[in-house]
Formats: structure tokens, C-alpha cells, sequence
């Protein structure tokens, strides 16, 4: 027992406790807003409400060093890798977004919205990598990074909320809960447009890797598993999770959190989800089971991500605006964690006699 | 009976999914149809061991492949425990599930639990040096930076503690990671001042201020406050970035083989790149704007933030309140703090309303028209005004142009100061 006294829960057992999650050493001054591994190396790019992008070395055991740092003139909303490691890409309040060659350590615009960026993805299309900005100013822009004018221009019914992308598949979620799916082998028009499966306002899309669906989450606790080919219908389904109880005596699951975020194993093709309520769950959409749960955060998680190999979660425990400005305390928690995936967390179990 | 009393509050309940029945008749049936049902056949055992050797006799499964328990939550889905009804569960397990009726029930601890007697026997024991050892370390680490110098003394055993500690611990200001303040910042030159606030060294909004100087830095000012000084902006007395003292490479390759220090300030200004607002170059030695707890005093009284604006308090101001401003191109209005304007609905005739609810709810962000980051984004600590963007893409889309308009008007001002 630890001298503190003991942890809230005990549903996650002694083998989580052993090995607890590592924190990043160096974490950003301000909440984190959103995290992404170098598909080539485990390098951990951040980005944070203080304007500034950080890159961190994660090592064998877990230890991290900082490596490199620029900055947005707004808060940074979002980034990604491109495909060869070599540059991290943002967007952020500024309405700009940035790239950053790791190999020179310059940072440069590369693209541009009239209002905030709130997603930034990296397409790796045969013909080359292109990249996809998604902004409050209900525009899509595809950049190829060389020239200061986008390639194309996609009008979005609303502000774009979430974005993801597996080649081929894009999926956008904007406000007022449309979703837009895009093939992008003919990326200007949408090949699909539709409602959100769920009734409350979109917080997230991530594709599946096979890039046949995805996942799709709300600010009222809940995820839907959505199939693009209208064949596969029969598989979509939603669940409700990051609920919690009012107080312990009911059994109600009243208070609700929104879903923050949705990572897929990049080898298990299961997948997290994390929430305003702090905690992350690890789920296997084909059996429809929960595979593992957190133990909860002392605040609530705003974006998780795997590493190339799925070896590594990494997730940040900070503000995230849920409880509006008053909940923005000093000593509000902003931690960056690293947990290492054990292969029974996050593999499919042998599933049930079909 | 003692037994009996124990009863009375704690219902009997299932160890691998932690529901409570009304006896352990119902308890033992639900744990057949939950837990112990094979799920290749229809049969039902009593237990997992029973449950173990059906699926590896009739089903012909190796013993590796068993499916897990069914239903069970985490960690508790095994076949190593054998379970009947309230039957052998471990003992921790049982303590720690009363704990947790007692916190729930709102008990004095120790009203279901029994082996309380331990406790007294622990607060008795006189604490080892190692343990009292221990505490003072752990102490330490909470109590921050206030004593900046013994806890980077120690750095190892100041996180550990840290670490190791319950989440409460975390409500206290983050404490200096070992990283953070490499060895080399406690040189006799720059001392942390003792005594500072731990919450302002916590909240120090970027590494350059607390990073020790690159290798091949010029030397500091040598009136230059020790980091965490209050120090006005770049903006306002010093020179602006064109006119720093050369030393500074223009661009340093960030991931250099060998060991640096952590996040060696990004190799700033690359050519024609104005500095980012709110990240200062260290070789003056100054703060980011955002630290200095007075409001600056800049040459033209127009560009000030008045006091006592969210930003002059050293936690709420971020770089972003007075940034913008940094980077503003001077005007002859004077640029008041910037404030965001209501999020409006781009067509107010679509607004959403949630739902209704079938059961009670409380839904934790209950704003069906906007995302909690375009909340943020208009708070006054993040708001990022477009008009500071809007001139500038007059001049161009590229980021050179952009940077190197405000630069010069920058640079132009502060001739003029001199």
C-alpha cells in the first residue's frame, strides 16, 4: 500500500499498479490539446493551448527527452507526422497552419483558413502527400506544401469539429452533427454525406485501418461504430461510456461526459476511448466488448495516441474547457503519459463459436 | 455474531463484476449465468475451475486458449481464483470492496472494515529514518519550487515521490520534472530566488525562460534577472529581435547527436520568421511576456495591457493575452486587450437544441452550437483576434512576407525609442 493511502477504485488489479504509466517529463505549460507518433520512430509531437508544438524522444523504458520546440502565434489545435518522420505538421488558432522540418528545425507556414484550424491530417496518396486542414471557417483545404495557395477548397455544411483520414477513406464531423465521407481518390466531393448516427454534438471521427468505417464519438458519452458500405449496415451499432454515477448509493450512470477522443491500435485494430470524466477504455468493436479500463485521471484526458507499433499509449491529462472557464484552476493537472501496452489489453480475444 | 452485523450492511456481491445481490442464492445464479456459462455450449458450471476443465475436456480447448471470463471486469476475468457464491475471494480484494461500500455509505472507516486494527499499529510505530526520509521527500515535491534548490538537489527522488503519489498530490502546483531544471541552471550565477512562489515557477508558460543557455551562447547581460524575474516584455524596452546580440545560429539542427539539453530553445528567427509571440529568446535572459506580473512599460503607453487585466496576474496571463499584441504591427489606435467577440451561429436559424433526455442527465457539455474549443478559443487568455492576421495577409500568404512586415515595423519603432 502506498503511503498516501490507497486509490479510489480497485476493478484495475495489481498487474496496472506494478507498472505504473510514466509521465513525461517537460510537459507543456498549458492543456494539451492534441498528441500524434512519428509513424517512422517514437517521437511524440504535442501541442498545446500555450501556442508552442514540443517533440519528445520516447526511449526503451519509457524515458522521454525533449527535442525540439516551435511555435504558433494562437493556441495549436491539432497535428500530425507526415509519412517519413521528417516533419510535424499543426494548426491552430492562429488560422495557420505550420510545418516544422525536424531535419533543419524550421518551422514555415504552409497553410492558411480564415479561422481556426481545428484539425490537421497528412494524406499519403500514391501521387505523393498532401495535406488536409479542417477549420471553423467550414472549409476543407487540401495543401501540398510548396505553394501558399491550397490545391483545392471543400465547402463543409459547418465548422469542422474532427477529421481523420486512412487512405482512402477521409471522414469530417462538423457542427450541427453532420458527417461528410470522402473517397480520396476524387477528394473535392463528398462521396457520401450524412447525419451523425448519434443525437448530440460530434466530438470525434477515427477511421477503422481498414478504412471500411468509423468511429464516432459525442459530448454525450457515447461512440458509434459506423460502416461506410451501406452492405455492412447491419454491423453499425452505438454504446454509451465515460458515464458516472450521481452519487455512489445510485446506480444511475447520470453524469455524462463527452468522448474526447478515439485512437485505433495500429496492429490489434482495436481501439481507446477517452473522456471529459478522465478516464480511457480499451475497446474490441467485432466482439463488442471493453477490454480494459484506466484507472481514472485526476482530470479529464483530451487526446490519446498510439505509436507506430501500438506498443506505446500516450494520452494527456489536462483542461479541456469541459466545465467552461471556471473549471480552469491552477492547479488543474497537465501531464503527458506514456502506458505500455500489454498485448492482452488491446488484442482480440478468441471470439465467441460463430 | 459479527458476521451477522456485516450482513446487514454489505449485501453479498459478486467478485468479478462487483454487482450486489440480495442473497447468495441469487448471487450464486447470476454467477452461473454470467460468469460460468460455457459459451460453446449451453451448459452452466459453479465455477471457473469447473468451468476450465469443461471447455478443456468437452471442447478439446489447450489450456492456454480458455476464453476469459465472461462479464468480469478487468484484471478479474482469470481462472487462478476459484469462486462460489462469496467463496474465495482474496482478502484484499474484500477489504478494499468495504473500503469503498464505506466511503460510498459514507461510514467512519472501519464500521465494516475489521482489520482497521492494523491501522493504530502503524500510526504507533515510530517511522524509520528511511521512511521519515521518505515524507520529507515527498513533502518537498509538493511543496514545489519553494525550495527550488533541495528539490533539484534530488531531482530522482523528488519526482519519485511524486509519482508515486495518489492523485491529490497532483492538485498541488506541477512540481519542476528533474528535466526541467538541468543541473546547470542552479550555477551560482543564475540562482532560483528562494522563496518564489511555487506556483510561479509552475506556471511558467514555456522552457526558454528556465532553460539553461545553449552551449556557445554569449554571455548573459550581465544585469539580466535570474529566470522567473519579472522582466518586461521584448516589445517594450528591449531591442527588438532584429537587434539581439549575435550568437545565435540561425538554424540549429534540433535533433544533434549527443546529449543536449531538453528542448534546446527551437532554433529561433529562421531567416525572415518573426519570433512567435510569447516565446522569447533566452540570450536576453528575460521572461515571456506572459510572466511579468507588472504590466510593462513600453514606449508608447498606447501598446500596454492595463493592469489589472486578466493577463497581469501571472497564472491567467498566457502569452497569448499579451502576444497579440507583441506581434502586432503598431498602429495609431492603441491595441486594447483583446477581446473576443460572442460566438455567434454563422446561421442563427439552425441552431440546435439537445434532445431531451429519457431519464435524468446530467450532461456534462451541454452546448449543442459550439465545441468546447471554440469556447476556449474566445477566452480571453487564448483569444487570437483576426484583425492581427488580417492586415498582414494583405501583404501576402507566405509567412515570409507576413513575418517580415512586422518586423520591419517593429524594428522601426524601436529606432524610433532609441
Amino acid at each position: 500500500m502506498s503511503f498516501f493511502g490507497n486509490a479510489s477504485r480497485s476493478t484495475t488489479v495489481t498487474t496496472t499498479q506494478a507498472d505504473k504509466d510514466i509521465e513525461v517529463a517537460d510537459p507543456p505549460t498549458d492543456s494539451i490539446s492534441s498528441i500524434s507518433f512519428s509513424p517512422q520512430a517514437d517521437y511524440l509531437a504535442v501541442a498545446s493551448w500555450d501556442n508552442n508544438v514540443r517533440i519528445y524522444e520516447v526511449g526503451q523504458n519509457g524515458q522521454t527527452q525533449g527535442k525540439a520546440m516551435y511555435a504558433h502565434q494562437g493556441p495549436v489545435l491539432s497535428l500530425c507526422w507526415n509519412k517519413d518522420g521528417t516533419k510535424v505538421l499543426s494548426g491552430g488558432a492562429d488560422n495557420a497552419g505550420r510545418m516544422f522540418d525536424v531535419t533543419t528545425g524550421q518551422s514555415q507556414q504552409v497553410a492558411q483558413h480564415d479561422a481556426p484550424i481545428k484539425c490537421v491530417k497528412w494524406i499519403e496518396a500514391p501521387q505523393g502527400g498532401i495535406l488536409a486542414t479542417g477549420s471553423w471557417d467550414k472549409t476543407v483545404k487540401y495543401w501540398d506544401l510548396r505553394t501558399p495557395t491550397p490545391v483545392s477548397t471543400v465547402q463543409l455544411p459547418e465548422r469542422c469539429y474532427t477529421l481523420d483520414v486512412v487512405y482512402p477513406l477521409m471522414v469530417v464531423g462538423t457542427a450541427e452533427r453532420h458527417v461528410q465521407i470522402f473517397t480520396l481518390t476524387n477528394p473535392t466531393t463528398p462521396y457520401k454525406t450524412m447525419m451523425s448516427p448519434l443525437k448530440w454534438q460530434t466530438r470525434v471521427v477515427s477511421c477503422f485501418p481498414a478504412a471500411n468505417g468509423f468511429a464516432i464519438g459525442s459530448v454525450e458519452g457515447r461512440v458509434a461504430i459506423q460502416y461506410v458500405d451501406e452492405k455492412d449496415a447491419a454491423d453499425n451499432f452505438s454504446f454509451k461510456c465515460h458515464r458516472r454515477d450521481q452519487s455512489p448509493t445510485q446506480k444511475d450512470q447520470s453524469l455524462v461526459f463527452a468522448v474526447n477522443d478515439i485512437s485505433f491500435h495500429p496492429v490489434h485494430g482495436t481501439f481507446s476511448t477517452c473522456g471529459s470524466d478522465g478516464t480511457i477504455n480499451y475497446w474490441d468493436k467485432d466482439a463488442r466488448t471493453r477490454l480494459k479500463s484506466f484507472e481514472p485521471a485526476p482530470g479529464p484526458v483530451p487526446t490519446t495516441c498510439f505509436n507506430r507499433t501500438g506498443t506505446i499509449f500516450a494520452y494527456a491529462v489536462s483542461y479541456d474547457w469541459s466545465k467552461g472557464h471556471s473549471g480552469m484552476t491552477p492547479g488543474h493537472p497537465n501531464k503527458l503519459m506514456l502506458h505500455a501496452c500489454k498485448d492482452d489489453e488491446v488484442k482480440r480475444k478468441p471470439g465467441k463459436a460463430r | 455474531m459479527a458476521k451477522k452485523k456485516n450482513k446487514q450492511i454489505i449485501r453479498p456481491w459478486c467478485w468479478y463484476c462487483e454487482r450486489e445481490f440480495e442473497d447468495e442464492k441469487v448471487l450464486m445464479q447470476h454467477q452461473k449465468a454470467k460468469h460460468f456459462k460455457c459459451n460453446l455450449c449451453p451448459r452452466r458450471l459453479n465455477t471457473a475451475g469447473g468451468l476450465a476443465v469443461h471447455i478443456q475436456q468437452v471442447h478439446k480447448l489447450e489450456p492456454e486458449n480458455l476464453p476469459r471470463i465472461e462479464n468480469a471486469l478487468p484484471g478479474r476475468d482469470g481462472y487462478e481464483v476459484e469462486i462460489f457464491g462469496m467463496e474465495g475471494i482474496p482478502a484484499p480484494d474484500v477489504a478494499d470492496y468495504k473500503r469503498r461500500k464505506e466511503i460510498e455509505l459514507g461510514l467512519n472507516p472501519g464500521t465494516i472494515t475489521q482489520p482497521q486494527s492494523k491501522r493504530p499499529k502503524l500510526d504507533n510505530r515510530p517511522l524509520t529514518e528511511d521512511e521519515l526520509k521518505a515524507q520529507l521527500e515527498a513533502h518537498k515535491a509538493l511543496m514545489g519550487a519553494s525550495d527550488g534548490t533541495a528539490a533539484h538537489a534530488n531531482p530522482e527522488s523528488a519526482t519519485g515521490a511524486v509519482f508515486g503519489a495518489p492523485p491529490q498530490a497532483y492538485a498541488a502546483p506541477p512540481v519542476p520534472a528533474p528535466g526541467f531544471v538541468p543541473p546547470s541552471s542552479a550555477s551560482p550565477g543564475m540562482p532560483m530566488p528562494p522563496g518564489a512562489p511555487p506556483f510561479i515557477h509552475g506556471a511558467m508558460p514555456g522552457f526558454p525562460g528556465t532553460l539553461p543557455f545553449p552551449p556557445g551562447m554569449p554571455p548573459v547581460h550581465p544585469g539580466a534577472p535570474p529566470p522567473g524575474f519579472p522582466m518586461p516584455p521584448p516589445f517594450a524596452g528591449s531591442p527588438p529581435p532584429g537587434l539581439l546580440p549575435p550568437g545565435v545560429p540561425p538554424g540549429m539542427p534540433p535533433f544533434p547527436p549527443g546529449a543536449r539539453p531538453p528542448f534546446p530553445p527551437p532554433p529561433f528567427l529562421p531567416p525572415g520568421i518573426s519570433p512567435p509571440p510569447g516565446f522569447t529568446p533566452p540570450p536576453a535572459g528575460m521572461v515571456p511576456p506572459g510572466m511579468s506580473p507588472i504590466p510593462p512599460v513600453p514606449p508608447s503607453a498606447s501598446m500596454s495591457p492595463p493592469p489589472g487585466m486578466p493577463g497581469s496576474s501571472p497564472f491567467v496571463s498566457t502569452p497569448s493575452t499579451t502576444a497579440p499584441a507583441a506581434s502586432a504591427t503598431p498602429s495609431a489606435v492603441p491595441a486594447p486587450p483583446p477581446i473576443a467577440p460572442e460566438l455567434t451561429l454563422p446561421d442563427p436559424s439552425l441552431a440546435q437544441t439537445n434532445p431531451p433526455f429519457k431519464k435524468t442527465t446530467s450532461l456534462k457539455w451541454s452546448d449543442p452550437n459550439f465545441s468546447p474549443e471554440e469556447r476556449r478559443g474566445t477566452d480571453s487568455k487564448y483569444y487570437f483576434p483576426k484583425e492581427y492576421l488580417s492586415d498582414k495577409r494583405e501583404n501576402g500568404q507566405t509567412a515570409l512576407a507576413i513575418s517580415e512586415e512586422s518586423r520591419g515595423k517593429k524594428r522601426a519603432r524601436a529606432e524610433d525609442y532609441l
